[in-house]
């Protein structure tokens, strides 16, 4: 390999996970601005960050997920379910205990996946496959198949309202984030959470209790669906138990391995998700400015997605990394 | 710091284009209409984007439409785009009516104007064009009394195949079926909900129907698609149980051709995306909309009537 060209590309690699999707979203914005001058105005950069957030705050208990080695394919029911349930008591309980109510359902379904894996030794692929369709169906049962609609302010103001001029859902969101890298980086938890991931009988051997994490990461999962969930019934004004979560895991998963972390397990990229969910959001947005037909933003999504691992690879192999 | 400083990237990006962008504004004359799209997958869907499409540019209105891709969440992202592009009037056919509440109150807020083509609303919309789809449920009931006396067949036996809750407007065809079936003195036998709603979902509720009742006279579904999943339900079973469809799309069309389908209701869907521009113009001239629901009427066609039905459909969608 020629000397300069390849210190080049080994610097870019080297950098790629902290900057290359931003650099990509500059590129992409800047790309956008100038094609559409409705896209580079600043109300619609930022409606579109707030957006973002419906897969966002949703990826990041996904990541932790996939990082310690499992799957959960059953968040867009775990949405619908919570949704239904916390909207239909905001007129017992107010607004405020229902949107408690909504993440701790999630959370509960979090708690039951985990549960599977754990004690009944249940893969969480087939767990999550089969409670998917378990979660949907009590949310239909529940609501007779209707949509529960949402009036409360509160809740309402979650999703439209402002905090000193940044939509609410933004601020939701870096909290959430901000929370979820530190959890990830610098506690015990996080450290065990990848070495879970990376070789599982290792971390046992090391006294890790491989369940607990496990359990935890299912917990994390239903709660940051539940506050995902709370934001999207916020946008949207009512929860739909049919419509509500459709698509929503395979959405979620996207931005997750878009964002860099590796489907096999170990080290993840927590930010990366963000920037991901920042990143497609901002793709289909421009898209859609422009009159693309939907189906080539379909296209487009799912050559980014191919074009991201493929970058991964190459990545991993000049840094002489660990195979994806 | 590497994580902050790649945000601060991102922020820096996004705050320079956004002046950029801003300085190049200038005080938009013109009228735009942005239109706000369930999918374009369905020929009824491609008759109203035609309707609202030919109105704007036989108006003089730019137009801009944006494809909701079955997406209740991008349906509303897509909204609050429009009105961020500050467009003059919005139409929509949301493919969840009951979603766009917030959307809807920040487009008024915005004063623009919005109007719903068919499907249903929420929140303070100016108007909603839809079908008289109670009207509709009964001239399916009436149609298939009129049959039966006709053929001689005896049974009172019938069905019904619903579209989903959420749509409350179509859930008024199974309403007004129903309830002109119990006037007539017919027993609704099975009252569905067709799932899923495609026609496949037609398919698997007309066989349970069959099931639970194989001597069921006459069943109506409420969805084109759904209609003729069920009358290829009959046929395969050897039935002759009588279906009457709703929309007047090219498959239930071909459907009665091949006589499979005795009846269908049919919509003006070119009409309702049509109209429903005209309305914003009546609005931009000072006339007052809010929360109105404006009826159309619809059609009963037969296996006799579909030919001329199908030349005056495709001559609106050659213009």
């Amino acid at each position: 390999m020629n000397g300069a060209r390849g210190s080049a590309r080994v610097w870019i690699a080297s950098r790629w996970d902290s900057f290359g999707l931003p650099a990509l979203i500059a590129v992409l914005v800047l790309v956008f601005s100038l094609l559409s001058s409705t896209f580079a105005s600043g109300y619609n950069l930022f409606s579109n960050l707030a957006f973002s957030s419906l897969v966002g705050i949703g990826a990041i208990g996904m990541v932790f997920c996939i990082m310690s080695g499992d799957f959960d394919i059953s968040v867009g029911s775990m949405s619908a379910l919570a949704g239904v349930l916390g909207a239909s008591l905001v007129g017992r309980i107010g607004g405020v205990g229902a949107v408690l109510v909504t993440v701790a359902t999630a959370t509960v379904c979090g708690i039951v996946n985990g549960v599977f894996v754990t004690k009944l030794r249940i893969p969480a692929f087939i767990t999550t496959l089969g409670m998917q369709y378990v979660y949907r169906a009590i949310a239909y049962i529940y609501t007779s198949n209707t949509p529960v609609y949402i009036k409360d302010p509160f809740w309402l103001f979650l999703g439209s309202g402002t905090v000193l001029g940044i939509p609410l859902p933004i601020i939701i969101t870096a909290i959430c984030f901000a929370a979820a890298v530190y959890v990830l980086r610098k506690t015990p938890f996080g450290r065990s959470v990848i070495a879970v991931g990376t070789n599982k009988t290792a971390a046992m051997l090391s006294g890790i209790n491989v369940d607990f994490i496990k359990n935890m990461v299912f917990v994390l999962v239903g709660f940051f669906v539940g506050v995902a969930t709370v934001v999207t019934a916020s946008y949207l004004g009512s929860v739909n138990p049919g419509m509500t979560g459709q698509g929503y895991e395979f959405q979620v998963i996207t931005v997750v391995v878009l964002g860099g972390t590796a489907l096999t397990g170990g080290n993840g990229n927590m930010l990366g998700a963000f920037f991901a969910s920042l990143f497609l959001t901002y793709l289909q947005n421009g898209l859609g400015l422009k009159q693309v037909n939907s189906y080539w933003q379909f296209v487009a999504t799912g050559l980014v997605l191919i074009f991201a691992v493929g970058i991964n690879r190459v990545k991993s192999a000049l840094l002489g990394q660990r195979e994806l | 710091m590497k994580k902050i400083l790649s945000i601060l990237l991102v922020l820096a990006v996004m705050a320079g284009t956004a002046f950029a962008g801003g300085a190049g504004e200038g005080a938009k004359k013109e009228v735009t209409i942005g239109f706000s799209l369930w999918t374009m997958k369905y020929t009824f869907f491609q008759a109203v984007e035609k309707g609202v499409r030919d109105a704007c540019k036989e108006l003089g209105y730019k137009y801009i439409m944006i494809d909701q891709n079955e997406d209740a969440t991008k349906m509303v992202n897509d909204l609050n785009s429009l009105v961020g592009q500050k467009v003059t009037g919005i139409v929509i056919t949301p493919v969840d009516p009951g979603a766009i509440g917030p959307a809807v109150q920040k487009a008024r807020d915005a004063k623009i104007p919005v109007v719903c083509a068919d499907i249903g609303k929420t929140g303070p919309v100016n108007a909603l064009m839809i079908s008289n789809n109670k009207k509709g449920g009964e001239m399916a009931m009436e149609y298939m009394d009129k049959l039966f006396k006709e053929k001689g067949i005896e049974s009172k036996k019938v069905g019904v195949g619903r579209v989903q809750p959420q749509y409350t407007y179509a859930s008024q065809r199974g309403d007004g079926f129903v309830a002109k079936a119990k006037e007539l003195g017919y027993s609704v036998v099975s009252d569905l909900v067709t799932q899923p709603p495609t026609a496949e979902g037609g398919y698997d509720t007309m066989q349970q129907m069959l099931s639970a009742n194989p001597d069921i006279a006459g069943v109506f579904f409420a969805s084109g698609r759904e209609a003729v999943g069920a009358a290829n339900a009959i046929k395969a079973a050897g039935k002759s149980t009588l279906v009457v469809g709703y929309n007047g799309d090219p498959e239930e069309i071909q459907a009665m051709k091949d006589g499979i389908m005795a009846g269908d209701i049919a919509q003006q869907p070119y009409y309702i995306g049509y109209q429903s521009v005209m309305i914003l113009k009546d609005i931009f001239a000072g006339k007052t909309y809010e929360d109105a629901v404006v009826p159309v009427d619809v059609a009963l066609l037969t296996p006799d009537t579909v030919d001329d039905f199908q030349k005056k459909v495709d001559a609106l969608m050659k213009k």
